[in-house]
């Protein structure tokens, strides 16, 4: 649980942090000037830092909303996404987080207010475009929500604007704040997934697969639309055999029409952040695998991603009809 | 890069804790407890350590950039490796009593630059916490809610280039109050404070410990590593591949050793090839679990 929570003196009144008072009576509040003082100072330890990260309550001032890098969105029209908070509950080998940031504590932008008049201002820009909204960029969009209560605000915000979407990616099953309403239409809950033994050894702290599959069903059933992201592939040698698997279990018992979207994405990092995700976790075998390396991005290599990238495709064309399948590649 | 693991033959005696203290009258209560020797007496900066305990100390002198200057030296004259715990302890007024209470600085302001630290990971589950400021002049009117020292901010702005700032610590015993004046400060009731503190004072260092361990373990050489680095000539760039090929192998194979005579003739070069064949050739089977 968290122990030490850092604000900016600013924001100290704000209604987010108020909720944060109240459900966190016990901790002990430290003032700040600016998040950045803390967050990014040098010779910060992510790794020790991750075994007790502090919460820090900020205000964010400007870039709210940005448009996706290419290759992340669903097809042509026009994506962006936001980030209401920095840094994860879960620690994911894999996360790109812990190579992008020194520090592993939580910044919790409190204002969720400025983010939706920001969302506002593109939808007027791009009027009568059908526009999407990625949340959970630098975080995971519910791991935190008990505390944050994000996904009810933006739901709240966005069933106002039913003809853009917003994409929540998660890992968490936290979501009775999704059950206790009605299912919108323009609202994708789209999760993260990964054969069961591979998730087991690669998504510290996040819930198992079997969990996260239940919650897909649960909000499934009450009628939220649902994305299915694979993303990062992560190659062994029954690779094959454990993803049919996972596809299987996920579709047992689901409507695809339920389905979204299905997307997956090979493993790559940019050459920086390998290095550093590797010196975190020099003992674990995601960092073993002898990668290619091109042009400053490190990945498994054409031959593994082509043959996987094959795979899941044909393999996905069996659960759901082709145009709901897309690469990231990013 | 130097993260790895195979250095159970390792018998290289190292220091866990690096303790920098203004006054002498702090740092004996320590140097007892702890067994400590004096090692350098005839600098500004005296150091006392017991290297098979693993305590390293150095006494500063009161202020905030003889508090800098005496952890800097400390390191240096002890060849500090790159995972030890850096701890400031010692004294602080405080705006509330009792005195005797041993508080770890969440925050600690320099009240001359205005600079911020966040030193350490929080110990809450074992000792309070209290922001810091660092004063350039004794504090007696004990006007804002927090500790008063004179050195933290300087030992914080310098201590976490050692090793990290999740392995410098703040910790600080009150000894002055609104109520019990730093007139009444002396030698001897500073050292029943801290006494009085010293099992607490165990039990934060058990768990700074565990840190210590997992950096270390992330950081160590192995000895195959040092000696094939002493027997050949590597490059600063081969060197960096044969580690970052060694690390892979050594995942791949955890239990075969490389073994320096099948290599006696080789190049550098011939070395890494030999290791990235054998880790390609492991991964035709991978098992990434
Ligand atoms: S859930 Fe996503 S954001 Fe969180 S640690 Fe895993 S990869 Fe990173």
């Amino acid at each position: 649980m968290i122990e030490t929570i850092f604000f900016e003196e600013e924001i100290y009144e704000h209604p987010t942090t108020e909720r944060i008072r109240r459900a966190l009576p016990r901790a002990g509040w430290v003032p700040i000037d600016r998040y950045q003082e803390l967050f990014n100072k040098r010779h910060q330890n992510f790794k020790l830092q991750k075994k007790n990260p502090a919460l820090i309550l900020a205000k964010k001032h400007d870039n709210f909303v940005l448009p996706v890098p290419s290759g992340f969105g669903m097809d042509s029209h026009k994506s962006f996404y936001f980030s209401h908070m920095y840094n994860c509950l879960y620690d994911c080998k894999y996360c790109f987080l812990q190579g992008m940031y020194s520090s592993a504590n939580f910044v919790l932008f409190v204002n969720y207010e400025d983010f939706f008049t920001s969302i506002s201002e593109k939808i007027d820009k791009y009027n009568g475009k059908t526009l999407t909204f990625f949340s959970g960029y630098d975080c995971d969009s519910l791991a935190f929500d008990k505390l944050s209560g994000f996904a009810d605000e933006a739901l709240n915000f966005f069933s106002d604007f039913p003809n853009t979407e917003l994409e929540l990616r998660t890992k968490s099953i936290a979501i009775s704040s999704l059950l206790q309403r009605r299912a919108l239409s323009n609202c994708i809950v789209a999760f993260s997934l990964s054969p069961a033994e591979i998730a087991k050894s690669l998504d510290s702290k996040a819930p198992s697969i079997s969990r996260r599959i239940s919650a897909i069903k649960q909000l499934a059933g009450a009628g939220w639309k649902i994305g299915l992201r694979f993303d990062p592939l992560i190659y062994t040698s029954d690779w094959k055999e454990l993803y049919s698997a996972l596809f299987a279990d996920i579709m047992n018992g689901l409507d695809p029409e339920r389905i979204h979207s299905i997307s997956y994405g090979p493993l790559r990092f940019p050459k920086k952040m390998y290095k550093k995700a590797a010196s975190l976790h020099t003992e674990h075998k995601l960092f073993a695998f002898p990668m290619e390396e091109t042009n400053g991005v490190v990945s498994y290599g054409t031959k593994i991603e082509t043959q996987m990238h094959d795979f899941l495709k044909s393999e996905l064309n069996n659960y759901i009809s082709e145009n709901k399948i897309f690469q990231c590649t990013i | 890069m130097s993260e790895f693991t195979d250095v159970e033959n390792n018998t290289e005696l190292q220091f866990k804790f690096c303790w920098v203290t203004a006054l002498r009258a702090e740092a004996t209560p320590l140097i007892d407890a702890f067994n400590m020797k004096i090692v350098e007496n005839k600098s500004l900066f005296p150091i006392y350590a017991n290297e098979e305990k693993g305590h390293a100390l150095v006494i500063s002198g009161i202020g905030s950039i003889k508090s800098a200057a005496a952890a800097t030296f400390l390191k240096n004259h002890l060849k500090i490796n790159d995972h030890s715990a850096w701890i400031n302890f010692g004294i602080a007024g405080f705006f509330k009593g009792p005195i005797g209470d041993i508080y770890q600085a969440n925050k600690v302001v320099s009240k001359e630059s205005g600079a911020a630290f966040f030193p350490g990971l929080r110990l809450s589950k074992l000792i309070p916490a209290a922001i810091l400021f660092t004063v350039s002049k004794p504090e007696n009117g004990y006007k804002e809610k927090v500790l008063y020292d004179m050195e933290a901010a300087g030992f914080c702005e310098m201590a976490p280039s050692f090793s990290c700032n999740e392995l410098t610590y703040v910790i600080k015993i009150v000894s002055d109050t609104p109520s019990a004046s730093s007139s009444l400060i002396t030698k001897h009731l500073v050292r029943e404070l801290i006494e009085k503190q010293l099992s607490k004072i165990s039990d934060i260092l058990a768990e700074i410990e565990i840190l210590v361990e997992e950096e270390k373990k992330r950081l160590s050489i192995p000895n195959e590593v040092i000696e094939f680095e002493k027997r050949f000539k590597f490059t600063e760039t081969n060197k960096y591949k044969f580690r970052e090929i060694y690390r892979k192998w050594k995942i791949a194979f955890p239990s075969k050793r490389l073994d320096l005579s099948e290599f006696l003739n080789s190049q550098p070069k011939e070395i890494i090839l030999r290791l990235e064949k054998e880790v390609l050739l492991n991964a035709e089977d991978w098992n990434a679990l």
